[in-house]
Order: structure tokens, then sequence, then C-alpha cells
């Protein structure tokens, strides 16, 4: 069977594991549903693997498939593009769905009502990254916000419900928007799919004029809600701080990644695409430094992590944005465009794996606010932990997070800051870099020694209380990605050539190679090593201020912000507004 | 009024104001765009739609035949949407009372919680009374109807490829007629088809067989999503009726559960069905 026959498996494969998972939900009751579920779960986490593994050679090549679905007339129908960014988002979003749904089997949510929808939400990662057609873009982005919705109300923390419906609400309305630039394209060029729309465009005076440019804003900013940049993230923090550890991670993991992603389909066609990235790269750098000073303020250890997540993609989208004004063909936007893949592939490992070491120790101790739980290794030992895998895992993602090598959170900072430096968002970007080793330092006391003059952790006091043994499912979703960041880290460099190597397949004109243009940075130089020590040493100088009178004090202002429901679409339509305004006047 | 009040209200709407001029100046561009309509896909239409789809209905044409990997996306987020909601029904009265009454010590309801108007939802969601909202005239009308309006809902379902309707439509009018007969069957009536178990394997059938449906195209028509009904020797328009009548038993199984679920059926009767944990 040819490639372009079965490409659809990475798609159709989860979304026939959610159907079994469905009949195992209608028709169980007995021995079988377990079975069946576990089934769905293999046939839509495990067999995509298969299609990855027998797409690899064609887009190592720098091939790609793509086509008409259905095999219908080019003028109506959806087109779709599997290529290496395709395959790196798949890459991304099956690894981590994948050690999200083993660590649920020890943390719940369980049944097969989550495995199904669970199953959707992987399905639609899929989809949105391989779509080559605005509409279908749509569809995959409402599947995947629907399946979010109804994961993050399947927490049972308190205000789990308001949190979906916030975010279900701001990014409804978005979609509106959406819709509305579709309209707009679809008005001036007649066509859905992006090359269409791209050289009805380019045929029109103007590239279509006002009506085009707005229709490009209304698509990016409804896109940037999801992938939650200042100032569009107001939805996130809640949603997932009070989602199932799982789901947390698959959301801060993947989810607000593949649709950047996919834009960069769009923006990389489109006339004024580029200007569009530059404002979000804009925008993502000073992500990257507020929402850290927020993330250090916080209280709750989940609530910070969804802080980080929001600074992190900061780092990803800076560096992204500028790929995309500089283009994809020049040698410093393939080393930025690679740099930005890569944080974000590490990204999802190592926040992914924060969320389930986190989770589980805060699930042990029963305690999630930051300044109260210490001693949580020796709680985890209690809880029948003989070998200290949270705690171990815990510091890996730590390290990796702060950017300490050898872990891969250090490649992939020094390869994206490196293609950034110089600009004042290089400067954002380092002070961000100050702010995540303070804010890291504070949560990883959880696990240091309880003082004897402190208050001691609430599970000291009532040493009657039985503790659940923690689950071997999370100790092997934990062991997984903890694996996964060092084996990155170590095998960076190679990593970041096959990256480059199968962007060359990716969303451009067919011609040059871009493995050739992009080089590389030195990793262990003196240079990048002095650049660790100063964000290790300037990290505690920060955390220590922080805990002075004065810091804290600010830091209480930060955190007790007034945050409204009606903010988030204010700063919705202020969003477009601002980015109609820059892609009008600059 | 003190100005001091006007003011402060005219500072509370102010948010309001700046979005609604903000969006409205984005928009209006793109409603006045006055080049000449785009003819291509309409003129295929025209010309080939009947031939290559086989479909009298254009718009089942389309949204089955050259656009159906949308229309599944769209049935997803129905799918997933209807079991959501039947999720959170199921938990609703324990959680929301834990939501919106108490506070967690270890993590402070979010501002956004507070902001959306914590008193009005703080009360225990109101339960419907069988006694009094059932009526002799409600019982008579709905379950002498629910019959006929499954047979139109089939109707719809059936034609769609010929006139105006299709599986969505038809769907919706079947999860009527199934609600009617809920609305007018009493307790122990001769119908299974208001019972929320039969009506979940209904939807989780119709969705494998979609899914199914999909995939067969790999393996007996050209690629995803062809004609698989072709390749064995059907006439072309069969694919679509075959889609039509999956979809329509799956948002009728579907919305007529969730509608069964809104009548507080669901936990008496199949209360480990639903429960999601």
């Amino acid at each position: 069977m040819s490639p372009d026959r079965f490409i659809f498996g990475v798609v159709m494969l989860p979304l026939l594991g959610a159907a079994i998972a469905f009949i195992a939900k209608a028709f169980g009751r007995d021995r079988w549903t377990k079975g069946l579920e576990y089934l769905g779960a293999f046939v839509g986490l495990g067999l995509p693997w298969v299609v990855m593994v027998a797409t690899l050679p064609l887009v190592l090549e720098g091939g790609a498939l793509e086509g008409v679905v259905g095999l219908w007339n080019p003028a109506v129908g959806i087109f779709y593009r599997f290529d290496g960014l395709a395959w790196m988002v798949n890459l991304l979003g099956f690894s981590v769905a994948g050690a999200a749904w083993i660590y649920s089997l020890g943390s719940g949510p369980k049944g097969p009502a989550f495995t199904a929808v669970f199953l959707i939400q992987t399905s639609a990662l899929a989809a949105t990254s391989m779509t080559a057609d605005i509409f279908n873009l749509f569809v995959c982005l409402e599947v995947m916000g629907i399946a979010s919705y109804v994961l993050i109300a399947s927490s049972d923390k308190p205000g789990s419900f308001l949190a979906a419906f916030s975010y279900l609400m701001v990014s409804g309305t978005a979609m509106v928007f959406f819709l509305l630039g579709i309209y707009g394209f679809y008005r001036l060029t007649g066509y859905l799919s992006y090359q269409g729309i791209a050289t009805g465009l380019a045929s029109l005076p103007n590239f279509g004029g006002v009506t085009g440019i707005l229709s490009l804003a209304l698509i990016t900013a409804a896109v940037a809600i999801r992938v939650a940049i200042m100032p569009l993230y107001g939805w996130l923090p809640d949603s997932h701080a009070l989602a199932p550890h799982p789901v947390s991670a698959v959301l801060s993991g993947v989810l607000i990644k593949t649709p950047l992603f996919a834009l960069s389909r769009v923006l990389l066609l489109l006339p004024l695409g580029a200007q569009a990235g530059e404002l979000m790269g804009y925008a993502g750098a000073i992500t990257a430094l507020v929402a850290v000073v927020i993330a250090l303020a916080q209280k709750d250890s989940k609530r910070l992590l969804a802080y980080h997540t929001v600074s992190q993609i900061g780092y990803v989208v800076a560096a992204w944005g500028a790929a995309i004004a500089v283009g994809v063909h020049t040698s410093l936007g393939a080393l930025l465009m690679a740099g930005a893949f890569l944080h974000a592939l590490f990204h999802a490992l190592f926040k992914g794996l924060l969320f389930l070491s986190v989770g589980t120790a805060t699930d042990t101790a029963g305690e999630r606010n930051v300044y109260q739980l210490r001693g949580a290794g020796r709680i985890l030992g209690r809880a029948g932990e003989r070998f200290p895998v949270t705690t171990l895992t815990f510091f890996v993602a730590a390290l990796a997070i702060t950017a300490m090598p050898p872990m891969n959170g250090f490649a992939s900072k020094t390869f994206l800051t490196y293609g950034l430096k110089g600009t004042w968002q290089y400067s954002l970007l380092f002070a961000a870099s100050l702010g995540t080793m303070a804010s890291f330092i504070k949560l990883s006391r959880i696990f240091w020694p309880p003082k004897k003059s402190t208050l001691t952790e609430p599970v000291e006091t009532n040493p009657d209380k039985p503790m659940d043994p923690v689950h071997p499912a999370r100790k092997i979703a934990q062991g997984l990605l903890a694996l996964a960041c060092i084996g990155t880290g170590l095998g960076a460099p190679a990593l970041f050539a096959l990256t480059t190597e199968l962007f060359s397949s990716g969303p451009r004109a067919a011609g040059t190679t871009l493995g050739a243009l992009a080089r590389a940075p030195q990793l262990y130089s003196v240079d990048t090593l002095q650049t660790t020590l100063w964000i290790l040493i300037g990290g505690i100088m920060v955390f220590l201020g922080a805990g002075t009178p004065w810091g804290s004090g600010l830091l209480r202002v930060v955190r007790e912000r007034p945050r409204s429901f009606r903010g988030l679409f204010v700063s919705f339509s202020l969003g477009v507004a601002g980015l109609s305004a820059w892609l009008l006047f600059i | 009024m003190t100005p001091r009040r006007v003011f402060s209200a005219l500072w509370s709407i102010l948010p309001l104001v700046i979005s609604l001029v903000a969006v409205g100046a984005i928009l209006i561009p793109i409603f006045l765009e006055s080049t000449p309509w785009p003819v291509e896909a309409r003129n295929h239409l025209e010309d080939q739609g009947v031939a290559e789809s086989g479909a009298q209905n254009l718009v089942s044409a389309v949204y089955l035949g050259y656009r159906a990997f949308d229309t599944l996306g769209e049935t997803i987020v129905l799918l997933v949407a209807v079991s959501g909601t039947i999720g959170i029904i199921a938990r609703a009265k324990g959680a929301l009372a834990k939501g919106f009454d108490r506070e967690d010590k270890g993590s402070p309801v979010p501002a956004v919680a507070l902001a959306a108007g914590t008193t009005s939802l703080s009360a225990p969601p109101p339960r419907l009374r069988r006694a009094k909202t059932r009526t002799d005239l409600l019982e008579v009308v709905t379950g002498k109807l629910g019959p006929v309006v499954l047979v139109f809902g089939f109707y719809v379902m059936l034609y769609g490829h010929l006139s105006p309707g299709g599986g969505f439509q038809g769907g919706v009018v079947i999860a009527s007629g199934i609600v009617f007969l809920a609305l007018g069957g009493k307790e122990g009536a001769s119908t299974r088809l208001t019972e929320a178990g039969v009506l979940a394997r209904l939807e989780a059938m119709a969705f494998f067989f979609l899914v199914l449906a999909a995939f067969l195209g790999m393996f007996m028509g050209s690629g995803f999503f062809t004609n698989f009904l072709a390749g064995v020797g059907l006439p072309s328009v069969g694919f679509i009726i075959l889609l039509n009548i999956i979809i329509g038993l799956k948002v009728g199984a579907g919305i007529g559960f969730m509608g069964i679920a809104m009548l507080s059926r669901v936990e008496g009767a199949k209360g480990e069905e639903v429960n999601h944990d």
C-alpha cells in the first residue's frame, strides 16, 4: 500500500480507538469493558507509531504527501499535506499523549469515556498538523477545543467547570471571528486551501486590500488565543491548573503548540504573513517575561506551572515569529524555526513531566500550596515509593526548564536564543530565564526537608491517615518522560540536524534544502556555559530578592491583580484591533 | 444619580464600548467588500456536482462528498459535546456545590470564577419534578405525535440526497421524536427507544461505523474517505445515503440521549452508564 493511502491513519486510528472506547462504555458492565478500552487506547496511541515509522524515510528525503481528501476536484475538495513539519508535530503529540494516558491509569480520570475523549483530542492534533485547508483547520481547532473543554471539566477540582466554561466562551468567540476571516478570504479568492488563497490573493490588486489584511488578522488572532500569548493568555492558567494532571500535561505540552505550527503554514504562504509573524514574535518575547513574573508570585503549585507554560510558549513564539519574519529560507530563519520547534518539543516533554511529578507529589501529600508543602520526598517514601522516582524526575524536569546542561531545555534555549542574539527580545528572554530559575528554586522547596519552626505539612499532623500508594503507572509515565528529557538533551545536536532536515520539506516552495543552510550553534562553548552560570547566579539573586518583604509585597500585588471574565473578551478584541492596525499601517 | 455614579457606570461599560467599536471597525470592511464574487467552485458544482457525487441535492454533495472530512469533524464535535454534557449533568449536583460554595484551601477560587457571578449559580440546580411538569395534555399529545415525528425524521434522513435535509437535520427530528416519546410514554411503555442505555449503544455503534466508512476507502476504494461502495460496483450516491443514515442515527441517538438526560432519567435508570470517572 502506498503511503498516501494510509497516511490518514494518524488521524483515523485514534478515532477508531475512540469509537472502540465508546462502544466499551455503551455496552460495558462486564469484564470485556476494560479490555476493549485498553484495545482502543492501543489502537489510538500505539498503532499510529507504525504509520509514523513507515513515513519517516519519505519525510527524511524531503518529500511530502499531499493531495485532496477523497480525491475530489481541487476546486472544492480539502487539501492536506503531510511533510516534515507534520511528522514532527505528530511525534510531539503522540509521545506526550501516550505517556499521559499511561499516567491516567494511575491517577484518574479513568474510564472509557475519558479514554474516548482523550483519543479524539489526539486525533484532532494529528489532523491539525497536516491540514492545508483553512476551513478544515477551523474544524480541527473546534474538535480539539471541545475535547479539551470536556477534559478540563472532568476534573473534580473546585472551579474546573468554570475554568472550562471561560475557555469555551473565549475560544468559541474567537472561532466565530476565525470563521469571519475565512469568509473574507473565500469572498476574495473563492478558495479554501492555503495554496488556493495565496495564489488568489496574488492575482488581486494590492493582495485583496483591506479585506485581505483584516481576514488575516482575524485568523491569526483566533489562533493566538489557543496559543495563549499576551494579551490573550487569560483563560489558560485556570484551565491548566484545574484540569486532571495527565490532561494538564497534554494541554500544556502539545495542545497549545499544534495551532501555532499549523498557523505557520498559513503565514508562510500569504502576503503580509511575515509581518503578522513578526508582531506575534514580539508579543511572545514580552509574554515570556511577564508570565514568569506572575508565575513567581503564585502559591498553588499547578497554577505556577501553568504560568510557566505561558512563559515558555512565549520563548517558542518569539523565535517562531522572528523566523517567519525573516523567512524560513534564510539560514537565520531556519535556525530560529528549528530552535522554536525543538523548544516546543522539549517543553512538551519536561512540562508534561513537571505536571505529572508535581501532581503525584501534591496528590500524595494532599497539599498544593508551595509555601505549605515540605518534605514531599519523605511523604512519597512513606506512601511506598522506595526508589524516589517522583523526586528524581521532578528535578530532571526542573533542571530542563531552567536550562541547565545537559538537559534538553538547555539545548533548545541555547539554539533559540542564539538566533535572537543582539535583539531586544534576547534581553527579555534572558530576564525571563532568571525568573524561571528563581521560581523553580521556589517550587523545588516542596521537596526540601520541613523546617522545625514553620508549619509542618498536614500529613505529618495526622499520621493515622492511610496513604494511597503511588500507582506504578504514574512512575512508568514519569520515568519514560524523564528518560526522554535526558535523552533528547544529550542527542540535541543530532535532533537539531534532523529537525532542519525535516523542515526542508516544510511549507515552502521546492528548491533549496534547508538542512544545508542552518548550522547548529556550538552547544557547550565557554559562551553558553557562561550564560548558564549567569542565569544560575541571577536566578538565585531573584529568588532571594523575592523573599524580602519588598519583593514579596510586590509579588502579592501581582498575584492579587484584578482578573475578570469580561477581561478575556476585551483583551481579545484589543488584540485583534492591535494586529489589524499593525498590518494596515506598518 | 450623582455624577460620581454616572461616571462609574460609564467607566464600567467603557471596555464593552471599546470592544464593540474595535470589532465593528474590523468587520465592516469585510462585509462591504466589492470585488466580484468568485465563481470557480460554483461553476464546478453546477456542471459536475451531480455527476461526480450522484446526489441531486448539491448541499449533500458538498457536505457528504467533497467535504465529508469536515463533516466527520463536526459530527465529532457533537459527539464530544453530548458526552461532556452528560458527564456534567451526571456530576453537576455534587461538583457544582463543591465548586461554588466551598473554597479549597490549597487553591484559591479563581478570580475569573468570582467575576462570573458566583452568587447566581450557587443555588443547587433546580430538579425537574415529574408531578408538576407533566399534564395529561402533554402526555397525550406528545405520545401520539412521537411516532409521526420519528417517521418524518427518517424520511428527512433517507431522502437527504434528493431534497433538502440529510443526516443532521433528520437526526435532530428523530431526537425530537425520541424526546416526545419520553415525555408521552408512561413508565413501562412499549418502546425501548427512550432508554438511555439503548441510545448510548446506538450512538457508539453509529460513530464506529462512521469511522469505518471513512477507513474502508483506504482498502476498498482509492484512498482515505473515497467512496468504497463504488469500489464494489454500487452507484456512487450510495455512499452519501449510507453516510446520511449513519449520521442521522448518531445525531438522533446523541441528542435524544441528551434530551433524556435533561429529563433527569439518566441518573435513575442508568447511573453507571454516564459516570465518567
